[in-house]
């Protein structure tokens, strides 16, 4: 290998290290018999994945927040990618204004974003409804969708559809079998983007929580003043392990795949 | 694509349609709302510029402000630093090894922030694991935390994902015989690659420092914990505004100064960089 | 395509409102929302005294949490309140009250005659009590040798290692500064501020400001911060672990949360019922503190409260107590010394 690469190797593994190091600290945490987040355990018990799974609140919550998140996804991907089409090939009037705009709920301090939303969505009945999250959090979500596609749709060759359309696709055909293939990574990553935005949301989602629908954010921030629950380390752990797994799937089934062929 | 003049008048073409319902989308959710609390600003406790006075009667929120940027912009050149290499190696790398490059990536988003800050925190402690790793092996305990060293591990980690995505996506879109090509005819190594395939990467690296860097003005649970006093930024002043001392006026001004100031930023830098371009304006 | 787009968008929100559709209807029945800070010892203190007395009455009880201001006043200004019982600070209280925010109670309904009159004012009735102690790490300093006033947790030539404060204006640590100073206990107030500030200059290279109380014990229970000003309950929860922690009692600050009532809330009736029974429930509060090291507000309870626990309460200390937070003067104050603050760290 070149010294280049070498080095380049190099960087990366301290690079992925450095980004899952913190796992290494909470997944051996969920597994303290301590009411205080520890490390390392002095003792080993299984009792915080058995308070996850007995409270409700803590499945009840685990629950809205993945339904609220799926939601948040596909409609940032709709509403984004549409834009970032229209912002890269379109014309219209008010470019600048338009773009600040987009940027805006990235810019907004979530708190101001979370009060405003609160005091307008209390007269609406919108509060504590799955509804109004998926509202807010796709506002919080969808610059992240239009910032990647646009990226992907600027590197993008468009003679590949002026190409499929010449043979006689129709600007349907074209933009489902060319241009979304070919977007897809940034499509991808976007999602992964929305998806976590929403996922993780505190801020706005603590005035939009109340009896009726908390999300797993508000749930794991609610105690926090006193003292943390270490059942938010066993849903980490698992919630890591669900997506490990997902991911090695993916892998086994593209060798499998790979192998037939 | 440069060279053709932006008209804002003309009418929306068809593509331009497409922009319709996500600014319909934000002007009912997110600018509605936003009025009323924002307007604020000029109005509670009493009518006036008051809350702007009182920003620049203190040092301190000037400092706070500053300090808001200061700490983004290192936030994303560590960012792009760390993510840049490593999404150019993911698009070498083997599919197994790619796979376990983008897992790392992933990795992170799926340890709830409050969960991972305070792992950060028994980590850098000065009887954290790092500093008993440095006291094993003969030094001094590094101060890593409540400083500007621990919000930048906790915040970079953080944002690293946001920055290796979209490059790599766009690193994917790029056909890599143009650098097999430019050394087929003569060019050196690094020439070919920072003078023609680097190039070819911009929109993404354009992509993951605005996302980077404006997200970065906004953390507050980050810098909190594992900052110092000195380490305060803008988010958290305002939460402190709005929950606690319940000055909401003064907490709206406060936006309003970081908006204006981001937005001051981002044109300057649209005069260097074509930053339309980035956020997809670039016709 | 641009009718196709608004057609997804609106297709999406079709689908979108048909799933946020569940929205449980609320009951016919009584019906009381309590709203505290959440986590564990919101569901200790619920389970305590406010699910007997909801079962007996034929209540049902809903949970918030945590506690946030903002939260509640936009809630009394939308004139939507929710919120029915909520645990805040005293000085919030104060000021929730000044502004409307939060029912003056009604003495006919809720009998304060058995609590410390110092901890109720006119919207508020007292929850909990608690004190801002001298903690400190075992293995650093021994039960004889360690600092037994505010001016030896300031003499860090005598008693080496970091100061841990809350970073709060609120957190007690101008009232330490100024005993440590020698202002004398009963005329702490109104609080020098000046004072204060520079006698925390003195120590300001060797403090650490906690946000948490999470944070609280891991700075002293790892010994990186030895000696800290600690919420007691917290410190004998964490020795009650295992972990090297201990209360130093002597000069320590009594402090306490309150509940309020936010103005609005359909049910005032009924809240005010509630807080009347509380006050009156010995054998609820003092479930609660044997679970939590909170003392009860009201004395007879104690007589219920496991001796163990009952020694780890402020009540029991009440000689050596310094001086009661003076929330009045906070709810005054909080603005302006809050943004001292600011600028002190700051520099």
């Amino acid at each position: 290998m070149r010294p280049a690469r070498v080095a380049l190797w190099a960087l990366a593994a301290l690079t992925a290290l450095y980004l899952v190091l913190p796992v290494f600290v909470v997944v051996p945490m969920s597994f303290s018999d301590s009411a205080f987040l520890e490390f390392p355990p002095q003792e080993w018990s299984l009792r915080w994945y058995e308070n996850f799974f007995t409270d409700l609140t803590w499945l009840d919550s685990t629950i809205a927040s993945l339904q609220i998140a799926v939601q948040v996804t596909l409609l940032s991907l709709v509403l984004g990618t549409a834009a970032a089409l229209g912002m890269v090939r379109g014309r219209y009037p008010l470019r600048a204004l338009v773009s600040g705009l987009v940027m805006a709920p990235v810019l907004v301090p979530y708190v101001i974003v979370g009060l405003a939303v609160y005091a307008v969505f209390l007269q609406l009945g919108l509060t504590e409804t799955a509804l109004g999250f998926v509202l807010v959090h796709t506002a919080l979500a969808v610059p992240y969708v239009v910032i990647t596609v646009s990226s992907a749709l600027m590197s993008f060759d468009r003679r590949l559809e002026h190409a499929a359309m010449g043979l006689g696709a129709g600007p349907v055909t074209t933009f489902a079998t060319v241009t979304l293939p070919l977007i897809a990574p940034s499509l991808a990553g976007g999602a992964v983007f929305a998806f976590v935005t929403s996922f993780d949301e505190v801020v706005t989602s603590v005035f939009l929580s109340g009896p009726d629908l908390t999300t797993l954010p508000v749930q794991m921030w609610s105690g926090v003043r006193v003292q943390i629950d270490p059942t938010v380390a066993a849903v980490s752990s698992m919630l890591l392990l669900v997506t490990l797994s997902l991911f090695a799937g993916a892998g086994v089934a593209r060798l499998v795949r790979r192998r037939k062929a | 694509m440069t060279g053709e003049a932006v008209t804002g008048r003309r009418l929306p073409d068809g593509w331009g349609f497409l922009v319709l319902p996500l600014v319909a989308f934000l002007l009912v959710v997110f600018v509605h709302p936003l009025i009323s609390v924002l307007a604020r600003s000029l109005s509670d406790p009493e009518p006036g510029l008051g809350n702007y006075a009182a920003f620049f009667d203190s040092p301190v929120y000037l400092d706070v402000l500053v300090n808001t940027f200061v700490v983004a912009g290192l936030v994303t050149l560590v960012t792009l630093v760390l993510g840049f290499p490593y999404a150019y190696l993911m698009t070498l790398a083997t599919p197994f090894w790619r796979g376990v490059l983008m897992a790392a990536v992933l990795v992170p988003f799926w340890t709830s922030l409050l969960v991972r800050t305070f792992a950060w925190v028994l980590i850098l402690r000065d009887t954290g694991v790092v500093n008993e790793v440095i006291g094993a092996l003969g030094g001094q305990p590094v101060p890593l935390l409540r400083n500007l060293a621990g919000v930048l591990i906790g915040m970079v980690q953080v944002m690293l994902p946001f920055a290796v995505l979209p490059i790599y996506a766009t690193m994917r879109g790029v056909d890599r015989r143009l650098l097999q090509a430019a050394e087929g005819l003569g060019a050196r190594p690094a020439f070919a690659f920072w003078r023609v395939y680097a190039p070819l990467t911009l929109p993404g690296v354009a992509a993951a420092t605005l996302l980077v860097f404006v997200s970065s003005l906004g953390f507050y649970v980050t810098p909190a914990l594992l900052g110092g006093p000195q380490n305060v930024m803008i988010g958290e002043l305002i939460v402190q505004q709005l929950s606690g001392v319940l000055r909401w006026g003064f907490a709206s001004a406060l936006a309003v100064i970081l908006l204006v100031v981001t937005g001051v930023l981002l044109l300057l830098a649209a005069r260097v960089v074509d930053l339309r371009r980035m956020i997809g304006g670039g016709r | 395509m641009s009718r196709r787009g608004i057609a997804l968008a609106v297709t999406g929100l079709l689908v979108l409102t048909a799933c946020g559709g569940g929205h449980a209807a609320s009951g016919d029945g009584k019906q009381l929302t309590v709203v505290m800070w959440g986590g564990d010892d919101q569901k200790k203190a619920v389970a305590a005294y406010v699910e007997p007395w909801a079962k007996a009455n034929g209540v049902t009880v809903k949970q918030d949490s945590p506690t946030d201001y903002a939260k509640f006043r936009a809630q009394v200004e939308s004139k939507k309140v929710s919120w029915g019982v909520v645990e805040v600070e005293p000085n919030f209280a104060v000021t929730a009250c000044e502004n409307g925010w939060a029912v003056k109670l009604d003495p006919a309904k809720v009998d304060m005659s058995k609590v410390k009159k110092e901890l109720v004012s006119e919207c508020a009735a007292p929850l909990l009590e608690y004190a801002f102690t001298i903690a400190y790490n075992t293995k650093a300093y021994s039960a004889e040798n360690h600092p037994k006033t505010w001016a030896e947790f300031f003499d860090t030539a005598k008693f080496p290692g970091k100061r841990g404060f809350w970073k709060y204006a609120t957190g007690a640590m101008f009232e330490a500064a100024l005993l440590a100073d020698g202002v004398p206990a009963d005329q702490l107030y109104p609080l020098d501020i000046d004072r204060a500030f520079k006698k925390l200059d003195t120590i300001k290279k060797d403090i650490v400001f906690y946000e948490t109380g999470e944070q609280q014990q891991q700075l002293v229970s790892s010994g990186e911060v030895p000696l800290i000003q600690a919420w007691n309950g917290r410190i004998f929860a964490a020795a009650e672990d295992g972990q090297p922690v201990a209360n130093e009692w002597n000069q320590h600050l009594l402090s306490y949360d309150q509940v309020v009532i936010p103005a609005g809330y359909r049910d005032t009736a009924l809240a005010q019922e509630w807080l009347n029974n509380f006050l009156a429930d010995a054998k609820g509060q003092a479930d609660y503190a044997n679970q939590s090291a909170y003392a009860p507000v009201t004395p007879e309870a104690l007589q219920y409260v496991q001796p163990d626990v009952r020694r780890e309460l402020p009540t029991e200390h009440e000689d050596q107590r310094a001086a009661i937070v003076d929330y009045t003067y906070w709810a005054e104050h909080y603005d302006e010394v809050t943004e001292r603050l600011n600028e002190w760290m700051a520099q």
